[in-house]
């Protein structure tokens, strides 16, 4: 039997979400838009958990009290990312995500370094570079990026 | 500040956005294919000889592959119908609309289809109806090549006829 | 430890994997798999007491997708059906769940879905929190990469270490028929392949493709029936580590040492090192040495050999590649598994895993004769 050309359909799903906060998340993210400080929250058996989720992700106890960490920090880990995906990845030049333990906290925060990627080590010193005021809109990105603290 | 500010950011927005790449596959193929001549395409199970519209690659019921095509009519019965009044995203539909499950003559389940050219309180189970196909030259091979059925006038199909082809 | 029923694998059909069928649907790759199943067994349909799949409809952005498995499952009469949107290997583990509790004896366990048919970086994103993961833009690349980062820095190892793994994944690719990849490389040339996302190189990471599977499980008095070398579950375990990346130490798999413990302890194997092979659901050279280490094994050409199959870097289909493991041990321990073949074979181990960086982990230890007498 004759082989059947294939056919095919381009569809691009697209939907909109709202996702609820809480109270927790939504004070972290305030805390980044209004006061440019970034807050952790101590929780049992995980220390200073930032950015924090309100509860223990090991038991489910809710979270204590707050507690501000640093801007500043040590990388734990560094994935380059020499081709960006476009709709998908923050930057369309080549960018590092890493992962920051900020001073003051015991976990570490998920984010991105824009330049001098290639300089980055896991203990690498880092600092927060702010979104300017009327660009922060109460999301993790309203720290723009880190860049290596400069020596 | 010992906190952060007492009013919480209430929403995080996010933009879902995928797209997707799709592979019809052959017996889809060749049914949508098929629909640009006003053809309509079922596949017959091997063990029963039961006829399925669109066309599967194997019987549901049996197991059994269904590789034999073969060909339906464009006209059937209405096996059973909704009728709808709230509008469609994307769809300039006047309201109210029908839909309705149709089982066409030589196919053993039925296919979903408006119904029009009549009014709403017209349709019923058993009601006999055909195709309204794009014309010539306007088909491409889709789904969109039949616009909508429309009962035919001939009397009512009895019910033995298509109570097992819903 | 009590009595539980012995459950054995006693089929296992799989299409090869490609990157992309131009000419079928995810439920019609699937039929033929099923019909080679059951057949390998001498059954009809009828012997089947339970249906269940794993696939996940945003891999190929069909919603209810796998309703149409069913039909391919068959659908008439209806038949107890499960189906979980996570790889086909915990769909077998709950049949296996179901089996204890003496709800069936027979399971057919199927796994399917086009990975070609949408971007896995893009859908997989959306397995993170839409709070402060997914917004960055963390792909399941980049996450195995800072996954890598973090164990490359606790433990030292090299890039050329991570080239060598791959290569004798490669190697053992190209004895396997059903693997996307085919050609075997060596360490040097793998080590010149691009970054992807550094520190893993293209050459570390699995090409997407597509493939469909059937695993047929059935207990101890019908197994017998329909396989002459069944491959029988000495033990099984499943483990769960936090969500948020930072929170976890990435370079090492808690969630894996745990869950092997406990499906070696219920295998009263003292330790996997003991079986004769092990396939793994390391989508990265340095996700198998992670869980080799979980394993306490040493990830050398030596006895147990780890990934005679290939693993997981010469065909991923996503939603299949655990089961596939379960598959590939299946056929070792029926002596089924041809050109790639693990002489001799008497006992193997079989690991799925779920979400980013290994976050949950799945262990089967199985074995040729019976666990429980």
């Amino acid at each position: 039997m004759t082989e059947i050309p294939p056919l095919h359909q381009e569809v691009v799903l697209e939907f909109p979400y709202k996702h609820s906060t809480g109270p927790v998340i939504g004070r972290f993210l305030a805390g980044l838009k209004e006061q440019k400080k970034i807050w952790g929250q101590r929780v049992r058996g995980q220390g200073v958990v930032v950015p924090p989720l309100g509860y223990s992700e090991l038991d489910g106890s809710a979270g204590d009290e707050w507690v501000e960490v640093k801007p500043t920090g040590t990388v734990t880990a560094v994935a380059v990312v020499h081709e960006p995906i476009e709709g998908l990845h923050p930057f369309t030049t080549p960018f590092a995500f890493v992962l920051v333990r900020l001073d003051g906290a015991d976990t570490a925060l998920a984010h991105v370094v824009k330049d001098d990627v290639a300089r980055l080590r896991v203990g690498t010193r880092v600092e927060a570079v702010w979104a300017p005021d009327d660009q922060r809109q109460g999301t993790i990105r309203d720290i723009a990026c880190f860049r290596i603290v400069a020596t | 500040m010992a906190e952060p500010p007492r009013e919480p950011i209430k929403y995080v927005d996010a933009l879902v956005r995928l797209p997707y790449h799709y592979v019809a596959g052959d017996c889809r193929a060749r049914y949508l294919r098929a629909l640009k001549d006003k053809k309509i395409l079922g596949a017959r199970c091997s063990e029963t000889g039961k006829v399925f519209v669109p066309p599967l690659v194997n019987s549901p019921e049996s197991l059994a592959p269904a590789d034999e095509f073969v060909e339906v009519a464009d006209r059937g019965v209405v096996t059973t119908f909704c009728i709808v009044n709230i509008p469609v995203i994307g769809r300039a539909l006047e309201l109210p609309y029908v839909v309705a499950s149709i089982a066409l003559d030589g196919a053993d389940i039925s296919i979903h289809a408006l119904i029009q050219e009549c009014k709403p309180e017209e349709v019923r189970m058993g009601m006999r109806v055909e195709a309204v196909w794009k014309p010539d030259g306007e088909r491409e091979g889709s789904h969109e090549d039949i616009l909508h059925f429309r009962p035919t006038g001939e009397p009512d199909m009895p019910r033995e006829g298509f109570i097992n082809r819903l | 430890m009590s009595r539980l029923r012995n459950v054995a694998v006693v089929a296992f059909a799989q299409a090869p994997i490609v990157a992309r069928d131009e000419h079928r649907m995810a439920t019609e790759m699937l039929y033929p798999q099923i019909r080679c199943a059951l057949a390998a067994c001498g059954v009809e349909r009828s012997a089947i007491d339970y249906q269940v799949a794993g696939s996940a409809d945003y891999i190929d952005g069909r919603p209810f997708g796998f309703v149409s498995a069913l039909e391919v499952m068959g659908a008439w009469p209806p038949t107890q059906d499960l189906h979980l949107e996570m790889d086909a290997a915990f769909a077998a583990h709950y049949a296996w769940i179901r089996m204890q509790a003496g709800d069936c004896d027979t399971a057919l366990v199927c796994g399917h879905g086009k990975v070609s048919e949408g971007e896995p970086r893009r859908i997989l994103n959306l397995e993170l929190d839409p709070y402060y993961q997914a917004p960055i833009g963390l792909d399941p690349v980049a996450t195995a990469a800072l996954q890598a980062s973090a164990f490359m820095a606790r433990t030292g190892t090299t890039d050329r270490r991570l080239a060598e793994v791959a290569a004798r994944n490669r190697t053992a690719g190209a004895r396997n028929p059903d693997a996307q990849v085919r050609a075997p490389a060596t360490a040097d040339e793998l080590a010149r392949t691009p970054w992807v996302v550094e520190p893993l190189r293209t050459g570390y990471v699995p090409p997407l493709g597509e493939s469909a599977v059937c695993l047929v499980l059935a207990a101890e008095g019908k197994a017998e029936r329909m396989c002459d070398r069944p491959a029988w579950i000495h033990g099984t375990d499943q483990r769960i580590e936090l969500q948020t990346l930072g929170a976890r130490d990435l370079s090492r798999s808690p969630s894996a040492r745990l869950a092997a413990e406990r499906a070696l302890a219920m295998a009263a194997v003292r330790s996997a090192a003991e079986v004769d092979l092990v396939e793994l659901s390391a989508a990265t050279p340095v996700e198998e040495l992670i869980l080799c280490e979980a394993l306490d094994i040493d990830a050398a050409p030596s006895s147990p050999t780890v990934n005679p199959s290939g693993g997981p870097l010469v065909g991923h289909p996503l939603m299949m590649t655990g089961l596939i493991r379960l598959g590939e041990a299946f056929r070792q321990l029926a002596g089924q598994a041809g050109e790639h073949a693990v002489a001799g074979a008497r006992r193997a181990i079989a690991h799925a895993t779920n979400g980013h960086c290994l976050q949950q982990n799945l262990f089967w230890v199985l074995g040729t004769e019976r666990r429980w007498t």
